[in-house]
């Protein structure tokens, strides 16, 4: 849409001036001219004033200068203002239609990154907890092995022990015996001596 | 001021008799006053719609309807004239406004201004006037009257180019007749179905009259605007015939249309 631009001041003068002497030329032809041929067209039914159409053609020209500086050009610019105005909001909405696809691009980039970065991350600490995983079932492995070890010394030092009370036990038992079937006190030493010799002659190995 | 309307019947009214009947004109004065009374009916209209231009989206109903009023001329005129149509829409609309309203006063009012053969010839010759001037504006003087010659024949046709440059003249003179006759016969024409249809129903029940005229009056109203737009769309048409050069020169070489000037 194209404005309307108001006409020059002499432009509309001279129109003025031209569209009043028409319209007073028009009102002297109208009142004081008369024409046969007029009356005739009259007669035949074509009721023709040449004088109104001189006054009408006045009126007209400056009725297209009145019409259009007090009514179009306003009109026009408004309905213009208004164009532009929405042009300027339609520009402005799609800029920041723009804008907001960019930071949705980025956005979207972004979360994709952090996707793959979180990704990354638990691949890694997953793999670290493996790697954790087989170093402490290893530690484990080898506290267990030597908890184990250590049970096993310990029994074998509770069996020795436990064996060597026994035959202790056994060689005083044994000594009390003797004492009382030969009646005598026999030499200790010696005897318990001769009796740990005899025990190891019938030991039985320990199953 | 005496006999300043000298007949003319509204659509509740009878037709009238004495030394007038069947004259249906006004007088000079009485076709004055009712073109004056046409205008300011017009001019308190556009000062109402006036009012309404401040606001960035048009609020009061009247500017809203004479906006739309503007864009479809506008549309009109670059549709039939072409994209520098728009640069006679204040030319056009001026026509549009004044028939229009005249032809509503028609409908109310015993007498209207283009109900006046005199009155139309005016507007006719302003239209065709201002068609002229364009065409002569556009293609130049001598290119205009060339156009009214028709095609370029040879010597030998030089009668028959000659035959068509006369019924061309008749014709753009013919042109002046027919929009001043077209809007006449139809509007005077209107006033003369309604006056006989009010005889009909004069006193039809004792003394009581009945306007039967008064049911007319949706054919009226289509009258008044099939009038109005006619009026518009033929110089329209007659503009876009002598200036369809200026298109084709605008498009060859890529030109915007000129501003409007009001």
């Amino acid at each position: 849409m194209s404005e309307i631009k108001k006409s020059s001041a002499a432009a509309t003068w001279g129109m003025f001036f031209i569209g009043l002497v028409l319209m007073f030329a028009g009102m002297y032809v109208s009142t004081s001219v008369t024409h046969g041929n007029i009356k005739s067209l009259e007669e035949m039914g074509v009721p023709l004033d040449p004088g109104k159409t001189l006054s009408v053609i006045g009126v007209f020209l400056m009725l297209f200068k009145v019409i259009g500086n007090f009514f179009l050009v306003p009109l026009s610019d408004a309905i213009t203002t208004r164009n532009s105005d929405l042009e300027s909001t339609f520009t402005e909405a799609e800029n920041l239609r723009n804008q907001m696809d960019t930071l949705k691009s980025d956005y979207e980039k972004r979360m994709a990154q952090t996707e793959a970065d979180a990704r990354e991350k638990i691949q890694s600490q997953i793999k670290e907890a493996q790697e954790l995983r087989k170093t402490l079932m290893a530690e484990a492995s080898s506290k267990a092995d030597e908890l184990v070890k250590r049970a096993q010394d310990e029994i074998a030092a509770e069996r020795e022990r436990a064996v060597s009370g026994i035959r202790m036990h056994v060689a005083n038992l044994s000594l009390q015996a003797a004492e009382k079937v030969l009646g005598e006190n026999l030499d200790d030493n010696r005897n318990r001596k001769l009796i740990d010799d005899f025990l190891d002659k019938v030991e039985v190995p320990a199953g | 001021m005496s006999g300043l309307i000298q007949t003319g019947l509204s659509l509740f009214a009878t037709e009238e008799g004495g030394e007038h009947a069947g004259h249906h004109g006004a007088s000079y004065w009485g076709l004055m006053v009712y073109f004056g009374f046409t205008l300011l009916i017009l001019f308190a209209f556009l000062s109402i719609a006036k009012s309404g231009f401040k606001d960035r989206v048009f609020k009061n109903k009247w500017s809203s309807r004479f906006e739309q009023v503007y864009l479809f001329i506008e549309s009109m005129c670059v549709n039939i004239i072409g994209p520098h149509g728009r640069r006679y829409v204040p030319f056009i609309i001026t026509f549009w406004l004044v028939i229009f309203v005249s032809n509503i006063v028609g409908l109310f009012f015993a007498f209207t201004p283009t109900a006046d053969l005199g009155f139309n010839l005016g507007m006719a010759l302003i239209s065709i006037g201002y068609v002229q001037w364009e065409g002569m504006r556009s293609n130049g003087v001598l290119g205009h009257f060339k156009h009214f010659a028709g095609p370029k024949l040879g010597l030998a046709m030089i009668p028959i180019t000659l035959m068509i440059f006369i019924i061309e003249i008749i014709s753009e003179a013919i042109k002046n007749v027919s929009l001043s006759l077209r809007l006449f016969g139809n509007i005077e024409g209107g006033h003369k179905m309604v006056e006989g249809m009010n005889t009909l129903g004069t006193n039809i029940i004792g003394p009581l009259s009945l306007p039967f005229g008064f049911f007319l009056l949706p054919i009226k109203v289509l009258t008044v605007v099939v009038q109005a737009l006619i009026f518009s769309l033929l110089t329209c048409v007659y503009i876009s015939l002598v200036t369809h050069h200026e298109e084709e020169h605008h498009e060859d070489h890529g030109h915007s249309a000129a501003p409007m000037t009001a």
